[in-house]
C-alpha cells in the first residue's frame, strides 16, 4: 500500500510513517498544502491521511483537488477539531473516514486498512490469514473452512488485531475501539480481558495456531510467529 | 417596603404635619383679625355713647344700641384706662350664655364719673372660624386622599420603566446570544440607567465569549500535543526489550493521556452545549434509544452482573440524538461504575418522567454540588464532567433534573 501523509506536526508524522512503514508499506510524507498538491499532480497512492489544519491552508482543499483531477485515492481526514460540521463536510467532498485527534496507531492503522480495502477489493470480499479467512460482507469466519461463531466484539477485536499484526496494541486502544469515544468506560479494563480470552478460545478451538500473546500488561500482540 | 411605599410614608407624615402646623398659626391669625375687628367696632361704639352722652346730657338707654349690652356703672375713680377683654354675652333673646367681647372706658356726665362697658356677642366670629376650620379641615383630607392616589398610581406609572429594566435583568442570560435590550422611556434617569446596565450587560458577555472562545482553542490546541504523546506511546510500546517495569510506567502515561483526552472532549462538549452549537434536534423514541442503549452496555453490566429493571412507556422527545446519546452513555456509565457487585439499575420512563435510579454507595451524594465541574467521588475514575453535561443537556432542552437517595438506590429524576 502505497501512502501520502499529509500532517505539519512532525514528531506525529514520522511515528506514522514509521508505524506504517514496517508492514511493508511505502510511506511519503509533506507537511503542507501547497507540498502535498504538488506530491499528488504527480504521483498515485492508494491512500491519503489528511490532517485538516494545514499551516498554509485548509486540508479540505485537497479533498477538493482529488475530486477536480478524479483521482482516486482513498481519503482519511485527521483532524484535531471534533465538530460534527468538519466531519460532515469533509465526508461529504469525498473523504472516506474522519478520525479525531488524539488516536492511537493501531486504530489509524485499522481504519486506513478498512478504506483501503473498500476501495482496492471492491470485488473480492475475503480477507485472508494464513488459515483464517474471513467473509468481510458476510461478517463470518473460518478457520481451516471449519466456520467459528464471533460474537460483534470479538470479530471486530480479530479484524483489529489482524489490521495491526506483528505490534504491540496497548489496552487503552483496544478500549476506545471497542467501546468508542462516548463511552467514558475506558479505565475498566476487566471485559478486554474477557473479550480477549474467548476470542482466543474460539480460535483455539478451531485449531488456530495461538497467535495472540499478552505484553507485560500492557497490551496484546496478534503475530504469525 | 416598597419605593412607592416609603414615599407615601414620608410624604404624608410631612403634609399632615405642615397641615397641622398651618391650622394652628390659621387658627391665631384669624382670631388676631377676629379681636382686632371687635375691638374698633367697640371703639366706635363708646365713641358713639360718648357722643350721645355729650350730646343729650344724659345715659342713653340700653336698648338704644342694638343688641350690644351697655352698662354703667357709677365710680368714684378719675382715671380708668380703657380696656378690651373676653367675657361672657347674654342674648336676652337666648338663654345661653356665648363669647362675648368687651370695651370698659370712663365716661364723665355732670361732675359723676360712670365705668362705661360694651360687651358684644363673639358669636358671628366663631362661626366663622368653624367654618373655615371645616373647610381647611375638608381640603386637608382631600388633599391627603389625592395624594395616597398619585402616589400609587402615577408613581408606580413612572416606576415602570424601573421594573421592566429589573425584569430584563432577571431573565438576562450570560450565555445567550441575543443582546440585552431595554426599552427606551420618557424618564432621564431611568434611560441613564439603562444604557449604563445594556453597556455593562454587553462588556460582560463579551468577556464570556472570549473565555469561551479560549477555552475551546486552548482545548483544540492540546489536541495535537496530546495525539503525539500517545503516536510515541503505541511507538515506544513495539520495543519489546523494555523491561516490565518501563511498561509499567508507560502503562501510567497511557492513563494519563487518556484521561486528558477525555477532559479535553468532555470541555469542548460543554461548550458547544452552552454555546448552542448543537442544533440537529430531530423527533426521537427515547425508549427505543434507552432499550438500544441497555443493549450496548450489556456487556459491562455482565462483568458486574448488575441486574436491570425496565419500566419502558412510549416516549417521543425532540432533541439531539448525538447529546441524548451522551446523556444515556454519562447516566449508564456512572450506574455502572458506581455500583456495587450484582447491584441493581431501575430504569423508568413515562410521559412526563424518566427515573435512573442505581445501586451503589450507602451514603447519599451532595446534591448541591453534584452537577458542578469537577465534583467527583473520591474513587472515581471519571471526569468529573459527565453529570455536568447531563445536566446542561437537560437544561438546553428545558429539562429538570433531580438526584435524590431513598431505599439505598441513587435517583435521578428528568422531567420533561
Amino acid at each position: 500500500m502505497k501512502l501520502l501523509i499529509i500532517e505539519d506536526e512532525q514528531a506525529l508524522r514520522d511515528n506514522i510513517t514509521h508505524y506504517f512503514n514496517d508492514d511493508g508499506n511505502i510511506c511519503e510524507s509533506c507537511s503542507s498544502l501547497l507540498g502535498a498538491i504538488n506530491k499528488l499532480s504527480n504521483y498515485d497512492y492508494d491512500c491519503v491521511l489528511l490532517d485538516i489544519g494545514l499551516p498554509d491552508g485548509d486540508g479540505f482543499a485537497i479533498l477538493e483537488y482529488l475530486k477536480a483531477q478524479m483521482k482516486n485515492e482513498a481519503v482519511l481526514i485527521i483532524s484535531a477539531r471534533n465538530s460534527l460540521d468538519d466531519k460532515l463536510k469533509g465526508l461529504n467532498i469525498g473523504a472516506d473516514d474522519y478520525l479525531t485527534k488524539p488516536f492511537h496507531l493501531a486504530e489509524l492503522k485499522a481504519r486506513v486498512v478498512a478504506i483501503y480495502r473498500r476501495k482496492a477489493f471492491n470485488s473480492n470480499n475475503k480477507l485472508v490469514f494464513n488459515e483464517i479467512a474471513i467473509d468481510l460482507l458476510g461478517r463470518s469466519v473460518d478457520v481451516n473452512q471449519i466456520p467459528v461463531t464471533l460474537t460483534r466484539k470479538e470479530y471486530d477485536m480479530l479484524l483489529y488485531f489482524i489490521a495491526n499484526k506483528g505490534k504491540v496494541i496497548s489496552k487503552n486502544a483496544l478500549a476506545e475501539h471497542l467501546w468508542g469515544d462516548e463511552m467514558d468506560m475506558h479505565d475498566n479494563f476487566d471485559f478486554i480481558y474477557t473479550h480477549i480470552k474467548n476470542l482466543r478460545k474460539k480460535l483455539l478451538e478451531a485449531t488456530a495456531n495461538d497467535y495472540l500473546r499478552s505484553i507485560y500488561g500492557i497490551g496484546y500482540k496478534f503475530s504469525p510467529q | 417596603m416598597k419605593l412607592s411605599a416609603h414615599y407615601s410614608k414620608a410624604s404624608i407624615i410631612i403634609t399632615i404635619s405642615v397641615l397641622l402646623v398651618g391650622a394652628v398659626v390659621y387658627f391665631f391669625a384669624i382670631n388676631y383679625i377676629a379681636d382686632n375687628q371687635l375691638n374698633s367696632d367697640l371703639t366706635e361704639e363708646i365713641g358713639e355713647v360718648i357722643e350721645y352722652v355729650n350730646f343729650h346730657g344724659q345715659l342713653p338707654k340700653p336698648v338704644d344700641f342694638d343688641e350690644d349690652q351697655t352698662s354703667f356703672v357709677k365710680t368714684n375713680q378719675t382715671y380708668v384706662p380703657t380696656r378690651f377683654f373676653d367675657t361672657v354675652y347674654k342674648n336676652p333673646k337666648e338663654k345661653n350664655p356665648e363669647a362675648g367681647r368687651a370695651i370698659a372706658g370712663l365716661i364723665s356726665l355732670k361732675g359723676q364719673h360712670y365705668i362705661t362697658t360694651i360687651t358684644v356677642s363673639r358669636e358671628s366670629t366663631e362661626d366663622l372660624l368653624q367654618i373655615i376650620g371645616a373647610i381647611t379641615l375638608a381640603l386637608s383630607i382631600a388633599l391627603l386622599v389625592i395624594l395616597l392616589i398619585t402616589n400609587r398610581y402615577i408613581l408606580s406609572g413612572l416606576w415602570r420603566p424601573f421594573y421592566d429594566t429589573v425584569n430584563a435583568l432577571k431573565a438576562f442570560n450570560i450565555s445567550d446570544s441575543k443582546r440585552l435590550h431595554l426599552k427606551h422611556n420618557k424618564v432621564d434617569e431611568f434611560n441613564e440607567l439603562n444604557r449604563v446596565v445594556e453597556t455593562m450587560a454587553s462588556r460582560v458577555k463579551s468577556d464570556y465569549q472570549h473565555l469561551k472562545h479560549f477555552t475551546e482553542n486552548a482545548s483544540h490546541e492540546m489536541l495535537t500535543p496530546l495525539a503525539v504523546i500517545t503516536a510515541k506511546l503505541d511507538t515506544l510500546i513495539q520495543d519489546e526489550t523494555l523491561k516490565p517495569e518501563q511498561f509499567e510506567q508507560i502503562n501510567d502515561i497511557y492513563s494519563a493521556a487518556s484521561k486528558l483526552s477525555r477532559l479535553n472532549q468532555s470541555l469542548l462538549l460543554l461548550v458547544k452545549i452552552e454555546n448552542n452549537l448543537v442544533d440537529d434536534a430531530e423527533l426521537l423514541s427515547l425508549d427505543g434509544l434507552i432499550s438500544q442503549k441497555i443493549r450496548q452496555f450489556n456487556e459491562l453490566l455482565l462483568t458486574k452482573d448488575i441486574n436491570v429493571i425496565e419500566h419502558l412507556e412510549e416516549k417521543e422527545i425532540t432533541a439531539s440524538k448525538y447529546l441524548v446519546d451522551i446523556l444515556l452513555n454519562n447516566l449508564f456509565s456512572n450506574a455502572i461504575r458506581h455500583n456495587t457487585d450484582h447491584g441493581q439499575v431501575i430504569i423508568t420512563l413515562t410521559a412526563n418522567k424518566f427515573i435512573f435510579q442505581n445501586t451503589g454507595s450507602e451514603n447519599p451524594l451532595n446534591d448541591k454540588r453534584l452537577f458542578e465541574r469537577f465534583q467527583k467521588g473520591q474513587k472515581s475514575e471519571g471526569t468529573g464532567l459527565g453529570l455536568t453535561i447531563v445536566k446542561n443537556i437537560c437544561n438546553l432542552y428545558h429539562w429538570d433534573i433531580a438526584y435524590s437517595h431513598e431505599n439505598a438506590f441513587h435517583t435521578f429524576l428528568i422531567t420533561f
